[in-house]
């Protein structure tokens, strides 16, 4: 029942938190300079057709007036148009969450199944030949920029191979793609049985998913690495070698209790590669979330950048809510 | 030794115990380290390669690395283009080391900026915390601005500084500088927490010396090493950051020489084979990126007591094993 | 080693009467810029069958980096560099570590201090104890669960059912030192080492687990060497006792003896800290002079910079540990004579 109580302080703090982070980039984006309405008009409109858009905009209200007007709006879930693509924020986003989502989720899955099972190896034998690969890992993927890694993947993977198909977008042009449920494109064709689809969507994948999930297997690497040779040399560890356990119970030991550590690691990661995975969408042109809310930034298109910035805001807080979930189930002294 | 133990075989240790005392500090240690973790030897040499590079750039570089040849576009690495050219016909090679004057450029003075700028606030925001009035709320203030920063995506809030700003240098160190500070800002602030807590700070505070000397003298020469190491970590990050935003086309403008921008420029051409114009700026990136965590992680360890102690009795230990090893032979 | 190996094991009944026999046993740490420091120097120590040995030492004196060479655990880069440490006959130092994971906790167990940080936070105190059950005996779930909960009626904890469900964080110190005493008896061990083991427990609780593993292990005849800092604690629950200091044993000798006739200097001063004769303590703690702290001396005699008794010899020779009488075995050049 704590955690209930838990849960429910959390979420009293979640309006005003959005609100605030809401206004912060309103302010933010308000100080680009550029007329959305010259933007959207081209450069042959009439004064009285920019002055005429600029008040359908609210542009001509005061800051103050215009951000309290936006938050009505977001109170009835409506995220305003944007300008580039004529659509409601709302059904844009609908479309390039998942995509951002299913891309992240993967990559980091794939993280997690190179960097843990290195990261314990590497700190249970600090002498083997697995920890010199494991530090050898972390520091040359730490410094791969993903953007450059990912043409490198394409090169050899598309280029030259020709084994996965061309880096553009999430499906090929040919296919027909499976009814829009849960936004995955891998469930959505399990779901509707369509196995062309399933294929060829994971082919498109594959290259975005190596791409980040080998880089960002670094720092999940060295997290598991630092927080379990810790926890070998921790008095727990110790006196369980004093109790003659083998090394295989105490490195289960050490290892149940650096999870902790490592959820927390693949949360911030989770948060991060929400907006940070925008240079791989770009190279993959994956018309992801992260890519549309750039492209409103450079064209003063306001709506996209706040919709997607109360979407990740949301996120990110759901993610955390999960994690606070996963540490009450391992750890007995937080509840 | 003047008194020597008179056969105490057990004393023999503790007699050169007085002989050779040498701290675990200073340059004969700096290079003990580097001998026995040959890689941040590595990385020391990466970093003065490429700082070298872009100080003789001028004198090195082939052709001018603004001047296209459209004549010779797409040409493949060799003579005279040692990394090919691009697209347009400017030398890969000769702007591939002009590049560092500007991503390290931004890169250090961002996190130079951020580093002074968290640090200060940091210092403020954790000395006032525990106080009434004004401060209080300042500090406050400092904290929650750091939260809204930090629940921010890291790139949209960049890009949006860089775009609030104008493209310019300037802009771009200080969205560099805006996105680092947090970091430095925690780290600080809860050093001072932690410092103090001390005696001899409370001691000092007893004593009249007024806040702004307790933070000049004894809490900001405290947090110092945490600093200084968590700064060396994050150049690295910093020119990935200062390269993705040219990437995106949001930091510096074609065709000063940048590896983020390079790389973008020669992307298209991956697809139809022409791996050069992209491949060689990313690998002097990654190489310069590498370089740099190398130095850190030696930072890290040095800065820490606990761990640079831990490496000199490794240091140790090896002499010893080695000089048995020789008196054996 | 130049200096004599004495025994302390001479003019002792049998040899087969030996459970741990501890020679020469020197454990040194290198650093750099330094010589090797030595946490234990030539260190000779004897444990009979049914034997509980205090040994007595202030922090840093080396205590109990000998109770973790006897389990093979120095903390590297620590190596044990010379002396033997036997068990029932059985040279330690020539078994593979598989060999000693199987005696540790089963042949030799620890009582440990400060519990509620040594226990691992994310399991019950039932899982803990198990553990070490299943590990070193070949006992079904329910037998395990049977004897676990036989372990903490044993230890006199309360209400032991519900116990067994209980992390370590919500167990008083007091009842995370029973569990643990309760980890160390699992496996009826022969040799018990109890490190310090009631330092961090109020002084009426301190009382009664003291009692309690003084019962169990004289029940059981089961061997104890007994680790403290307290030298009054040792009068009423060990057969011998051993001081040490700066990683040197200095004087050894059983319990009448000891308190009867303490020769040297450092047990006396120990002594004396507990002594009601104020002019006794006040010559040995060093009179009216503020003592400042000095640590163990290089050279010479290493309790020298605290020794009120301080000759030219000790400056220079470093004193031997010599059987003055049968098995009484002080290190100093001038040992205390009784007045």
């Amino acid at each position: 029942m704590q955690i209930l109580t838990y849960i429910g302080r959390r979420l009293i703090f979640v309006g005003p938190q959005l609100v605030g982070i809401l206004l912060v980039t309103f302010l933010l984006l308000k100080l680009i300079p550029g007329d959305p309405a010259v933007m959207m008009l081209g450069p042959f409109a009439t004064d009285d057709g920019l002055a005429r858009l600029r008040t359908e905009l609210g542009l001509d209200r005061s800051i103050v007036e215009q951000f309290g007007i936006y938050l009505w709006r977001v109170l009835h879930w409506d995220l305003g148009t944007s300008w580039q693509t004529t659509m409601p924020v709302t059904s844009d986003l609908a479309q390039r969450f998942p995509a951002t989502l299913e891309l992240v989720t993967l990559s980091l899955l794939l993280a997690l199944a190179i960097g843990m099972p290195l990261g314990v190896v590497g700190a249970r034998n600090r002498n083997g030949i697995v920890r010199k690969f494991a530090d050898i890992y972390g520091l040359a993927a730490g410094a791969l920029p993903d953007f450059w890694f990912g043409l490198v993947l394409i090169f050899i993977l598309y280029t030259i191979l020709g084994v996965v198909p061309a880096p553009l977008g999430r499906l090929d042009f040919t296919i027909i793609p499976p009814p829009d449920v849960t936004g995955s494109l891998l469930i959505d064709s399990v779901i509707s049985g369509n196995w062309p689809a399933l294929r060829n969507a994971a082919g498109h994948l594959l290259l975005p998913v190596l791409t980040l999930g080998l880089i960002n297997a670094a720092p999940i690497l060295k997290m598991t690495l630092s927080t379990m040779e810790r926890m070998l040399e921790a008095d727990f560890s110790r006196y369980a070698e004093m109790c003659g356990l083998p090394p295989k119970v105490v490195a289960r030991k050490a290892l149940r209790n650096s999870l902790p550590s490592v959820i927390t690691i693949v949360s911030v990661l989770y948060g991060f590669l929400i907006g940070g995975a925008v240079l791989v969408e770009i190279v993959f042109s994956w018309g992801g979330a992260g890519q549309y809310a750039v492209q409103g930034v450079l064209n003063a298109d306001l709506n996209p950048v706040l919709g997607f910035v109360l979407y990740s805001a949301i996120l990110s807080l759901v993610i955390y809510l999960i994690v606070d979930l996963i540490y009450f189930a391992i750890d007995p002294r937080t509840r | 030794m003047t008194r020597q133990p008179q056969g105490a075989g057990a004393l023999q240790v503790s007699a050169d115990r007085e002989a050779g005392n040498a701290p675990a500090s200073g340059w004969s240690f700096f290079l003990a380290v580097l001998r026995t973790r040959p890689q941040f030897a590595l990385g020391y040499g990466i970093v003065v390669l490429i700082v070298l590079l872009a100080i003789f750039a001028p004198l090195i570089a082939p052709f001018d690395p603004r001047q296209a040849n459209p004549a010779a576009f797409l040409q493949k690495p060799g003579w005279p283009y040692l990394m090919g050219t691009d697209a347009t016909g400017l030398d890969v090679f000769s702007r591939v080391i002009y590049a560092p004057r500007i991503d390290l450029t931004i890169a250090l003075a961002g996190t130079v900026v951020s580093a002074l700028a968290g640090s200060i606030l940091g210092a403020i925001a954790g000395y006032y915390e525990t106080k009434r009035g004004l401060g209080r709320m300042v500090a406050g203030f400092i904290m929650r601005s750091s939260d809204v920063v930090q629940a921010f995506p890291v790139f949209v809030f960049a890009i949006a500084v860089v775009a609030v700003l104008g493209q310019s240098l300037q802009s771009i160190v200080l969205a560099v500088a805006f996105v680092n500070a947090p970091i430095y800002l925690r780290l600080m602030r809860s050093q001072v927490l932690s410092v103090r807590r001390l005696r001899y700070v409370e001691a000092a505070y007893i004593a009249g010396t007024s806040d702004l000397g307790i933070l000049a003298r004894h809490v900001i020469p405290n947090a110092m090493a945490p600093v200084l190491a968590q700064l060396s970590v994050n150049i690295g990050w910093s020119i990935l950051l200062t390269a993705g935003l040219s990437f995106i086309g949001a930091g510096v403008e074609a065709p000063t020489p940048e590896w983020g921008s390079m790389i973008a420029m020669g992307y298209q051409n991956i697809i139809t084979g022409h791996w050069w114009p992209s491949i060689f700026p990313g690998l002097a990136l990654a190489l310069t990126i590498f370089g740099f965590s190398l130095v850190g992680s030696s930072v890290e360890v040095l800065a820490d007591p606990v761990r640079r102690g831990r490496l000199a009795g490794e240091i140790r230990s090896k002499r010893v094993r080695k000089t048995a090893a020789t008196a054996r032979a | 080693m130049a200096e004599t190996m004495e025994n302390p094991k001479a003019g002792l009944p049998d040899a087969a009467d030996m459970l741990l026999e501890c020679k020469g046993v020197s454990v040194s740490f290198p650093r750099y810029g330094a010589p090797v420091s030595e946490a234990l120097r030539d260190v000779s120590l004897d444990i009979r069958r049914g034997e509980v040995l205090g040994l007595v030492g202030e922090s840093g004196s080396g205590k109990t980096m000998l109770s973790r060479a006897i389990m093979g655990l120095v903390p590297p880069p620590g190596e044990v560099t010379a002396g033997t440490i036997r068990f029932e006959g059985k040279d330690l130092g020539k078994l593979d570590e598989e060999q000693l994971r199987r005696m540790r906790g089963r042949d030799i167990a620890m009582i440990i201090s400060n519990p509620r940080g040594e226990l691992d936070p994310l399991q019950t105190v039932g899982q803990q104890i198990g553990n070490v059950l299943r590990h070193h005996l070949n006992l079904t779930r329910r037998q395990i669960r049977e004897r676990a909960l036989d372990l903490l009626k044993q230890v006199s904890i309360p209400d032991p059912q519900r116990r067994m469900d209980a992390y370590p964080h919500e167990l008083s110190g007091g009842m995370a030192q029973r569990v643990v005493i309760a980890i160390a008896l699992a496996c009826s061990p022969r040799f018990i080492i109890s490190d310090d083991a009631t330092s961090g427990l109020d002084v009426t609780v301190q009382a009664q687990v003291l009692e309690l593993i003084r019962s169990l292990v004289s029940e059981r005849g089961t061997s104890m060497m007994f680790i403290t800092r307290d030298i009054g604690i040792t009068a009423h629950y060990c057969d011998r006792i051993a001081i040490i200091y700066a990683g040197e044993i200095v004087e050894v000798a059983g319990r009448e003896v000891f308190f009867d006739d303490p020769q040297h200097p450092y047990t006396v001063l120990l002594l004396a800290a507990f002594a009601q004769n104020e002019r006794l303590r006040r010559y040995w703690l060093g009179g009216d002079k503020v003592q400042e702290y000095t640590g163990p001396s290089p050279v010479g005699c290493p309790f020298q910079n605290r020794c009120v008794r301080v000759e030219e010899r000790c400056r220079g020779e470093h004193p031997a540990l010599l059987e003055r009488q049968p098995g009484h075995f002080v290190r100093c050049h001038f040992p205390v004579e009784r007045p």
